[in-house]
């Protein structure tokens, strides 16, 4: 019977993995996440107006051009987002207007002096100006305009600098052990994004996986001449096994095209900064998150095994049930829904800190996969409690496993709906 | 020896078989007959374990039917019970393993019977593409790749020609002879009558005929008795006993109840002209099918 068991998980594995199918999705899966890992090299390649670099040519008719070039110099550099080259003209307005291109990448700018208010200026240009350059040019000579004052009264570097520098506001917290908010936030997200995403996809995957499958069997009759020479109890477990499998493996793939995706970034010359998370990572790292994941990572890909056969098991119970794909399709809507419920409670888990309603869903079993980790990396629930989720989830997973076969040894091979789930509760009580 | 003893299968309150016995020996080809719903499937299925019966027992070669002996049953479903996204090579493999075969083995065997069958160039081929006819002959191969003890077969003729029905009845004799319990059912009783050894005939679960085509046909009194001849069938028509004359364009068909008016049939017959065939047959299977089936819903 091992023999047998071993076949039928090779050929429901075989059955999804060795197909050109399997391997055109995950060619896609990994273009995909090598072009998200990489997006904006990939925008940058395929050029745009964003990456052209912008003239203005400065009529300076108060001597400030240095000390104006210096200043937005510094302030390009800092945001990092354009290109621009300033260069110091001596020809009049009508010369360089009558030279400027068809385009917005040229553009005048006239300094000049004003009796109010310091100094005016005006911009010349074929095109519209983009917000941001308007934003960098008037930014500059309003800290150049300070600057003209500070040095008309006579004010030292140190009162510039304390005229110029935003106030500081020092933040106390009396807690040790509390963090802000927004790291909460920050931290639940990126849990969500790089753990509990990817799950509950692939246990989307499974549940229509083995519905799939075991209806084909069901539909076709074949069931009777796989049910005539291994038990229900074989057969069930071998799709069990099989559907988990495969989403192991699907998860190990992603894990390894997202690596792969990563390397290539580094030898592209980006930098992990760039994908707009550095943030998240430094405070990850600085909250000690990472060892507080370690410390949970073996219960928790324990939780997640369990969630996975949990959700293999009724999936394959409900396919049983179905005399139909249609109808199995149907019935796999409320467990869609559950996932949704988990994945919405589990991204609310950092808004409402500490909330007793979310911390009791984080127990229930096909639920606790998503929100349990999360409480967990959020502080809110101990490696105690997250151990007797895991526990929760494992007891659960051999009770439905048991009633479960009961149903599934008369489901599939029961082709009429009538009378179905007065067959069922009677299945559930024969042992 | 097959053995179905007394048994019964209840489906809620509605009676599916009841108390059926019939005994099949090695080497013996046995016909399960009945018109659609009499039970035949439900009684395969309980012979094969998938369904539990509410009384009596099952043994071949006095061991009850488990998951210890089903690797010696061949199994053939009414339905086509074939996965059809799977080659024609990994549907046999698959069948074959769950028979507790070896791949090697398998392989050696499928060969043989692509061969025997003349479908050896679907060997690669993905089961949904093949004909009916062609999809039947691998469900045919999959019953008989273990070369079963017990092999059962639910209307194996269904979607084939009569050259390929031929094919069938050839290898089931063969299997027969080399000691198999063949047990099967058909709608064709002219299929049945063509090789079957013994039957039974259910009518809603319930056996009303049974024993070997000989006995059945002996102890059947209705005779049917064929003329050729210028003979005026409403003076046949009026002779006591004749129950019925059909005239075709080659003869006449005088269907009698018993062999007693045979000679008053006779005696009409011989005073007529041009009088070439008076022969005195038994009726059909299929006939004696039908009378009994009728006369059991007329109860």
């Amino acid at each position: 019977m091992k023999t047998k068991f071993k076949f039928l998980v090779k050929q429901s594995l075989n059955k999804k993995i060795k197909t050109k199918w399997f391997l055109i999705a995950n060619l896609i899966i990994g273009i995909l996440l090598i072009g998200i890992f990489n997006l904006d090299k990939i925008i940058n390649a395929f050029g745009g107006d964003f990456e052209e670099t912008e003239s203005i040519y400065v009529i300076d008719k108060i001597n400030v051009y240095d000390e104006f070039a210096s200043i937005f110099n510094n302030n390009v550099k800092v945001l990092d987002m354009k290109d621009f080259k300033l260069e110091r003209s001596y020809q009049s307005e009508e010369q360089l207007s009558n030279m400027l291109e068809e385009n917005d990448h040229e553009m005048i700018l006239v300094i000049e002096e004003d009796d109010l208010n310091y100094l005016n200026s005006k911009i010349i240009s074929y095109d519209e100006v983009s917000s941001l350059t308007k934003e960098l040019i008037s930014s500059a000579l309003t800290t150049l305009k300070t600057s003209i004052v500070v040095k008309e009264n006579n004010y030292s570097e140190e009162q510039l600098l304390a005229l110029t520098s935003p106030a500081n506001v020092e933040l106390k917290v009396l807690n040790p052990n509390a963090s802000s908010e927004d790291n909460k936030d920050m931290m639940s997200i990126s849990v969500i994004m790089v753990l509990i995403l990817p799950c509950f996809l692939l246990i989307t995957l499974l549940v229509q996986m083995i519905g799939a499958e075991v209806n084909d069997e069901k539909t076709t009759r074949s069931m009777e001449i796989i049910i005539s020479n291994v038990s229900p109890q074989v057969h069930f477990s071998s799709k069990i096994a099989a559907g988990v499998l495969f989403v192991l493996i699907q998860g190990s793939l992603i894990l390894l095209y997202a690596l792969i995706a990563y390397l290539i970034r580094i030898l592209l010359g980006g930098s992990i900064i760039s994908l707009g998370s550095s943030e998240i990572f430094v405070t990850i790292k600085e909250m000690g998150i990472f060892n507080t994941l370690l410390k949970g990572l073996p219960l928790i890909i324990i939780l997640f095994i369990f969630s996975f056969l949990s959700y293999a098991i009724v999936s394959g119970v409900l396919a049983s049930m179905t005399t139909s794909v249609e109808d199995f399709q149907q019935l796999q809507t409320p467990l869609m829904i559950i996932l949704v419920l988990g994945y919405y409670l589990s991204l609310m888990a950092s808004t409402f800190n500490g909330a007793i309603f979310i911390k009791v869903f984080s127990y229930i079993p096909m639920l606790s996969f998503l929100i349990s980790p999360t409480l967990f990396l959020l502080g809110q629930v101990s490696l105690l409690e997250l151990c007797i989720t895991t526990v929760i989830s494992g007891l659960f997973t051999l009770i439905i496993f048991k009633y479960g076969l009961r149903i599934y040894k008369v489901g599939i091979l029961n082709y009429s709906s009538e009378k179905l789930w007065k067959k069922i509760f009677k299945s559930i009580k024969e042992k | 020896m097959l053995k179905v003893d007394n048994v019964t299968k209840y489906y809620g309150e509605n009676l599916a078989v009841d108390n059926l016995s019939f005994e099949v020996n090695n080497g013996e080809i046995f016909g399960l007959l009945g018109v659609n719903g009499a039970g035949k499937t439900t009684t395969f299925r309980m012979i094969i374990g998938l369904l539990e019966m509410s009384s009596g027992s099952i043994t071949l070669d006095d061991q009850p039917i488990n998951y210890s002996n089903t690797n010696q049953i061949g199994f053939l479903t009414e339905e086509r019970s074939l996965l059809t996204k799977l080659t024609v090579k990994e549907q046999v493999i698959m069948y074959g393993i769950l028979k507790g075969m070896k791949e090697k083995e398998i392989l050696e065997k499928l060969d043989y019977w692509l061969e025997r069958f003349h479908i050896k160039e679907y060997r690669e081929r993905k089961i949904k593409e093949l004909s009916k006819g062609n999809q039947q002959k691998i469900q045919f191969i999959t019953a008989i790749i273990n070369e079963p003890k017990l092999l059962i077969l639910d209307e194996p003729f269904t979607g084939l020609d009569p050259i390929n029905v031929a094919l069938f009845v050839e290898v089931m004799k063969e299997f027969k002879e080399k000691g198999s319990i063949i047990i099967f059912s058909s709608h064709r009783m002219e299929h049945v009558e063509m090789f079957c050894d013994n039957l039974v005939i259910l009518v809603k679960g319930k056996s009303v005929l049974q024993g070997s085509i000989k006995e059945i046909k002996k102890e059947y009194r209705k005779k049917n008795i064929h003329i050729i001849g210028d003979v005026k069938t409403e003076d046949l028509k009026n002779i006591k006993g004749v129950v019925e004359v059909e005239e075709n364009a080659m003869e006449i068909i005088v269907k009698i109840e018993s062999e007693k008016y045979i000679d008053d049939v006779f005696e009409v017959v011989k005073n007529s002209k041009n009088i070439i065939k008076f022969m005195v047959e038994d009726p059909s299977l299929n006939e004696i099918f039908l009378n009994k089936v009728g006369e059991v819903y007329e109860d």
